[in-house]
């Protein structure tokens, strides 16, 4: 028999925000232990918690980047949940009117096109983090990520193998990092993901006994996963291996295997009841439209742009479009600059250069656009040789204030085009190399790049090269 | 309420029940079921749902960053902490 394998996903997203959901503490990663706690995340008896405006905008623009119907009432409930790493013994989170319901995603695999079907998007509070190996019979717990604002997007059980749900995650990351909704990153836990997994005979339109693995947080991973796991379904269904029960399940990646955790809870097991907290925020019409009107141009639509209005290759249009941060700093450098191809070069060549050498990912990127494109100007219009174009461009990494021409002038990288003072340096190179200059006599043509490298070393890349390279060849011929 | 429902409820409150009490809850839940049952026969079709008792909406506040309690002050009356964290009894899944 033939089985298909159907899947649905959760996902949580971290939000870009400064403070936490529900109070002002800071959301930012990598402080020491509760550093950023206050009364109401750690759950004090008598805080009320007051809603974050900025995460309600960013669960609305996730919402609308998913193609979403957004509830202009939406409330939060209380999801009784007890563990000693949220400390009020319930999640504060949305169930009965979630902000965003009944959107789309559409991806592309080896087999085509698809639409995955997004059931909703609520907004709700991480929890904590519990250390189990400082001492031996007691936990320690760091409350810094309690209630640091997420965003979980369920969708339907759509998604039918690994290949399809990596390319549906990899187009919410792209999605969602080109909203800014969330650096999104995988390796600090803002994006994570529960795979709900189910095997059944191929045609049918019953589900088979669904298992959850939770807190994934790598493509790879995932895909492993997924395999596995369809691999132990269809073994339990084929040759009765074992009893396939509705269970939640740990991934050990170093062993390729899953693991049962517990029981999967439903939804009556989490007693979910509205937060007599946390008033209903209602979405106006003004909100709403300031939202709508703040959503970024899609990375395709901008790579369609890229190519048929500012004449870029499609390469260079995909090199750019990977990223958020770059098209903003291509963008504002043409906007400087009025030079498209020229900028996606620098972009794609020196800026790349630059942030791989320091290890940086492209949303690192943090020079301004606008002092990138008066670089390229400086370069174009012969002020600035390429090559100390390229230390300006380094130095724009070090100090992002950096006026390019500014720190040209001050740095001695400003082309010269004082020809006294490079016919001194050409003769001093032609009397310093007498067999270069023989043997470009003698029809040796490339022997004059000697030449004419120790002159541009001379006077340190500040030369319009043609011009040297003509003076050069003159001076040559001049000799007896 | 049943047995088996009850038997979940006191799993995840990790509740230890005596059988009596046990009956009791049973007997206690039975008693509100009657009463629901009689609220059910109202029509509520065309009610809309009350999101909140009190009337008021939309109590947000701007994303600033801010620090009013240290973690001293806060841990100032735990029962147990050290090394920067609360510390509880060993929990492990």
């Amino acid at each position: 028999m033939r089985y298909e394998t159907v899947i649905g996903l959760e996902v949580h997203v971290e939000l870009a925000t400064e403070s936490k959901i529900f109070c002002s503490c800071s959301a930012k990663f990598g402080a020491g232990p509760n550093e950023h706690v206050c009364p109401a995340c750690c759950g004090m008896p008598g805080m009320l918690p007051v809603v974050n405006k900025r995460v309600v905008d960013l669960g609305m623009t996730a919402g609308m980047m998913l193609n979403c119907h957004i509830n202009r009432t939406t409330t939060f409930d209380k999801k009784s949940y007890y563990y000693p790493d949220l400390p009020c013994a319930y999640q504060t989170t949305q169930w009965f009117a979630p902000v965003a319901v009944n959107g789309c995603v559409e991806i592309e695999t080896s087999k085509g096109k698809k639409k995955v079907r997004i059931k909703q998007i609520h907004m709700e509070e991480d929890a904590g983090k519990l250390v189990h190996d400082i001492m031996p019979d007691t936990t320690h717990v760091d409350f810094n990520r309690t209630s640091v604002p997420l965003i979980e997007i369920v969708s339907q059980p759509d998604l039918s193998g690994a290949e399809e749900v990596i390319a549906y995650l990899e187009r919410l990351h792209a999605l969602l990092r080109f909203a800014k909704v969330s650096d999104c990153r995988w390796e600090q836990g803002s994006m994570r993901c529960d795979v709900n997994l189910s095997v059944r005979p191929e045609g049918s339109s019953e589900l088979g006994v669904r298992t959850e693995m939770k807190n994934m947080n790598s493509l790879t991973a995932i895909a492993r996963a997924i395999e596995y796991e369809t691999a132990r379904h269809i073994d339990a269904l084929e040759n009765g291996t074992e009893v396939l029960v509705q269970e939640t399940r740990r991934w050990d990646d170093v062993k390729g295997k899953s693991y049962a955790m517990r029981n999967k809870e439903t939804a009556g097991d989490y007693r979910y009841f509205p937060d007599p907290n946390v008033m209903p925020v209602v979405i106006d019409d003004a909100w709403y439209a300031a939202i709508e009107a703040s959503l970024p141009e899609l990375p395709e639509e901008k790579r369609a742009r890229y190519i048929s209005e500012l004449g870029l290759s499609e390469y260079d249009a995909a090199q750019l479009t990977q990223s958020r941060a770059l098209c903003d700093c291509f963008e504002d450098a043409v906007s400087v600059c009025g030079k498209a191809k020229d900028a996606a070069n620098w972009i794609n060549s020196e800026v790349m250069n630059i942030l791989n050498a320091r290890k940086m990912n492209f949303d690192m990127l943090h020079i301004d656009g606008k002092s990138l494109g008066a670089l390229i100007l400086l370069v174009a219009d012969g002020k600035v040789g390429r090559a100390n174009g390229k230390k300006v461009l380094a130095a724009m990494f070090d100090d992002t204030t950096i006026d390019p021409a500014v720190y040209a002038e001050e740095n001695g990288l400003i082309v010269s085009h004082d020809t006294g003072m490079i016919d001194a340096v050409i003769k001093e190179a032609i009397s310093s190399d007498p067999k270069a200059v023989a043997d470009y006599k003698s029809g040796k043509e490339k022997a004059i790049m000697a030449l004419f490298g120790k002159c541009m070393k001379q006077l340190k890349g500040n030369c319009d090269p043609q011009v040297l390279h003509t003076m050069l060849i003159d001076a040559i011929k001049a000799t007896e | 309420m049943n047995h088996e429902t009850l038997r979940r409820l006191t799993l995840l409150n990790q509740l230890s029940l005596t059988d009596a009490q046990k009956e009791d809850i049973i007997a206690f839940f039975a008693r509100q079921e009657q009463g629901l049952a009689a609220l059910n026969v109202v029509d509520t079709e065309s009610v809309e749902r009350m999101v909140h008792v009190m009337p008021i909406l939309t109590v947000v506040r701007e994303d600033v960053a801010a620090q009013p309690f240290t973690r001293e002050a806060l841990q100032s009356g735990a029962p147990d902490a050290g090394e920067g964290y609360w510390r509880v009894p060993r929990v492990v899944e």
